[in-house]
């Protein structure tokens, strides 16, 4: 066999650096990768206007028609903010769509490359391929945890400065932030109030309620209050008012910093989780669409599911749902995300058990085993 | 250009190596097909080397076990004179490639692209976007997006994508894909001109003309195997030799020649003959022709040696070859 001869090159022939000074081969990415992963994320316009029309808009519209329409009728609509409306939107909007928005995140960012045919350019380049994955996840990161934060900040806002200025429990105006010999006292002073609006668990033979404007209501025909003296009915109000202090002591006219910050983080790592499992199921599976059908499935009807009823043949892959672990880290004052029986009002079936350590470790192991797979797949992959 | 047989090459695995790409014994499989059969192949620096073969002869799969977008099952190779793929990140750094159609970020600009690719390079490629862009000639275009594109801009963005770590070889896949004749016409001379800034090109193709009007030399593949290698000129003195005989009487000197030893491979047309002579056949044979047929009382106009052209000599290879490898 002959070949030709290697001719001398010419004068102006390229450099002859190996480039091994670039540390190319290096896991780790470098800030240059980090900035065009965000770019290019941030470029896909109709994408991104999607997930912060979900996540910004739709809280940010629905606080807005309540803050126009409480300004319009104080009466007939309550005030825009206040604890209520903190917890309604961040255990029933904002924890959820936090998971599936980051998780459409993290589907796109973990298959463009390949859909879009870049990946082959990039590995041609000779970078590690594990750099290639990694670079994703700061990148990915940098983008959904400003848009989680800011649909937050806008919730948080609203919900203390439009917050209402009287506390409502079962319908009855009570003060705010009372301690229990307080709560007590404010019952003593408004026996009729307390016996009639507030939940009691003991006799109660006056047949009374408390209307909708928080006035105290007789019903016609009825004796009332009339055979009772004042001291007997003081006595019972404070009887009642011990049976409810638990539930009211959750009550707040709006989130505290502290409740506010813990919640923010925790719907931080919510969508955290959402993002790196949803990049790493996508880098599995080479393409977007299936991975985000198969994250909704998971978040909304598989872990609901799984959370609630304990099957005793299933409970420890029950504790290994992510979801379930993410419940038992969510911030003891808001009432449980799952229907269960957190640590606010209300009740509900409660959740299947599991420790705190359990849960921990629980969402560490799927943060670190998404990542290590979607890299596996990354590095085997054929380009 | 001066010859080189496979025992001269230089040691493998040495950056110092004469060749640009190396393999030994390189064998890729897809369950029972075996795309890539037990290559050995040797592109030497500095020139532009054409890997050819029929559609699913293997060349594309050769190029992606070269650059690690697939494993080998077996063999050694080398790059740039670098150890692939132990070294990939090292040998990787001074190639550039194409390979299949190139395809982009489509709502990315082309210099968004690029962008992408460099940041994975070295810190010198970012400056070398719109080096890379002016060459190619899209600088014009470099900030519209690629989902605008023309096959043939998409095709010089894979160019400058190449160009971003200033390397000292490009593999290019089917370059001419897709392209117009002035596109293919512009990326010939590219070519020729990275060829002559010393770098190596090599690049597969089926368009056998234009890998003739471009390579210095080439690899011919079937059926996964390489069956031939050298320079073009070489190669082509080995082929057979045709030879046109103008005539008047074409039939009747047919006649006179089947007696003969050039008798074997005669096509009669209206101007004449045309004999098919065995390689290596000399200027004798053809005297001998016109000799024959001018004792026979026949006139002959003229005699001429046909050019053979790579594509007939890769039509006679692949045939006669093909089905024996």
């Amino acid at each position: 066999m002959t070949s030709v001869a290697n001719s001398p090159a010419p004068a102006t022939a390229p450099t002859t650096n190996g480039g091994s000074r670039d540390n190319r081969g290096s896991w780790i990415p470098n800030g240059a990768m980090i900035q065009t992963r965000i770019m290019e994320l941030r470029k896909r316009r109709g994408l991104m206007a999607a997930l912060i029309v979900v996540y910004i808009g739709v809280p940010t519209i629905f606080l807005l028609v309540r803050l126009i329409a409480h300004a319009v009728a104080p009466k007939s609509y309550g005030p825009a903010g206040g604890y209520d409306i903190f917890t309604a939107l961040v255990i029933g909007f904002m924890f959820f769509l936090g998971f599936i928005v980051a998780a459409t995140l993290g589907c796109s960012a973990g298959s463009t490359d390949l859909t879009d045919g870049m990946f082959r350019h990039l590995v041609i380049t000779g970078r590690s391929r594990l750099a290639l994955y990694f670079a994703r996840i700061p990148a990915g990161l940098a983008i959904i945890v400003p848009l989680v934060a800011v649909g937050f900040t806008i919730v948080c806002a609203v919900c203390v400065f439009a917050a209402p200025t009287k506390l409502s429990y079962e319908g009855v105006n009570v003060p705010p932030g009372l301690s229990a010999a307080g709560f007590n006292h404010w019952a003593a002073s408004h026996p009729k109030e307390a016996v009639c609006g507030l939940p009691n668990f003991g006799p109660n033979n006056v047949p009374c309620y408390v209307n909708g404007k928080g006035k105290v209501v007789v019903p016609r025909g009825t004796t009332g209050f009339q055979n009772i003296s004042p001291a007997t009915l003081k006595a019972d109000a404070v009887k009642v008012a011990e049976q409810n202090y638990k539930a009211y002591s959750k009550l707040f006219l709006y989130p505290s910093d502290a409740l506010m910050i813990r919640t923010g983080l925790w719907i931080e790592l919510e969508a955290t989780i959402g993002f790196i499992v949803g990049l790493g199921l996508a880098s599995l599976m080479g393409q977007r669409t299936v991975p985000v059908v198969l994250m909704i499935v998971l978040e909304v009807i598989l872990t609901p599911l799984f959370s609630r009823v304990a099957i005793p043949h299933l409970i420890n892959a029950q504790r290994g749902l992510v979801g379930l672990a993410m419940s038992h880290l969510e911030p003891s004052a808001l009432p449980h995300n799952l229907g269960g029986g957190g640590g606010g009002p209300g009740g509900g079936p409660t959740l299947v058990p599991e420790s705190l350590t359990v849960a921990i470790c629980v969402v560490v192991a799927w943060l670190v085993g998404w990542t290590a797979l979607g890299a596996w797949r990354m590095v085997k992959r054929d380009a | 250009m001066s010859v080189q047989t496979m025992d001269d090459r230089s040691p493998r695995n040495s950056e110092e190596s004469s060749w640009a790409v190396e393999t030994h014994g390189l064998t890729k499989r897809f369950g029972d097909n075996v795309a890539v059969n037990d290559v050995e192949l040797l592109v030497p620096r500095g020139c532009a080397f054409g890997y050819l073969g029929p559609n699913g002869a293997g060349k594309t799969t050769l190029i992606r076990v070269l650059l690690g977008l697939t494993h080998a099952d077996k063999g050694t190779m080398s790059l740039l004179g670098v150890s692939v793929p132990r070294h990939r990140d090292r040998a990787l750094a001074r190639v550039g490639a194409i390979v299949d159609e190139p395809r982009f970020h489509g709502h990315l600009t082309g210099r968004q692209n690029l962008e992408i690719l460099a940041a994975a390079r070295e810190r010198a490629a970012r400056d070398r976007i719109d080096s890379s862009l002016e060459r190619v000639g899209m600088t014009h275009r470099a900030d519209d997006r690629v989902s605008k594109y023309s096959m043939g801009m998409r095709q010089r963005l894979g160019v400058a994508a190449c160009l971003l770590g200033d390397p000292q070889l490009l593999i290019l896949d089917e370059p001419m894909n897709g392209l117009d004749p002035a596109g293919m016409h512009e990326m010939r001379d590219m070519i020729l001109s990275l060829v002559a800034e010393g770098r190596t090109v090599m690049l597969s193709s089926h368009l056998l003309d234009e890998v003739e009007r471009t390579c210095d030399a080439v690899a011919i593949v079937d059926n996964g195997k390489v069956i031939r290698q050298g320079p073009i000129s070489e190669l082509l003195a080995g082929a057979a030799v045709e030879v046109h005989v103008g005539c008047s009487t074409p039939d009747r000197a047919r006649t006179v020649l089947a007696t003969t030893a050039f008798g074997e491979a005669i096509d009669v047309d209206a101007s004449g003959l045309s004999i098919h002579l065995p390689s290596g056949t000399g200027q004798d044979a053809i005297a001998e022709i016109n000799r024959i047929l001018v004792e026979d009382g026949i006139a002959v106009f003229h005699l001429e040696e046909q050019q053979v052209s790579l594509e007939s000599w890769f039509l006679q290879v692949t045939s006669r070859l093909g089905d024996n490898v």
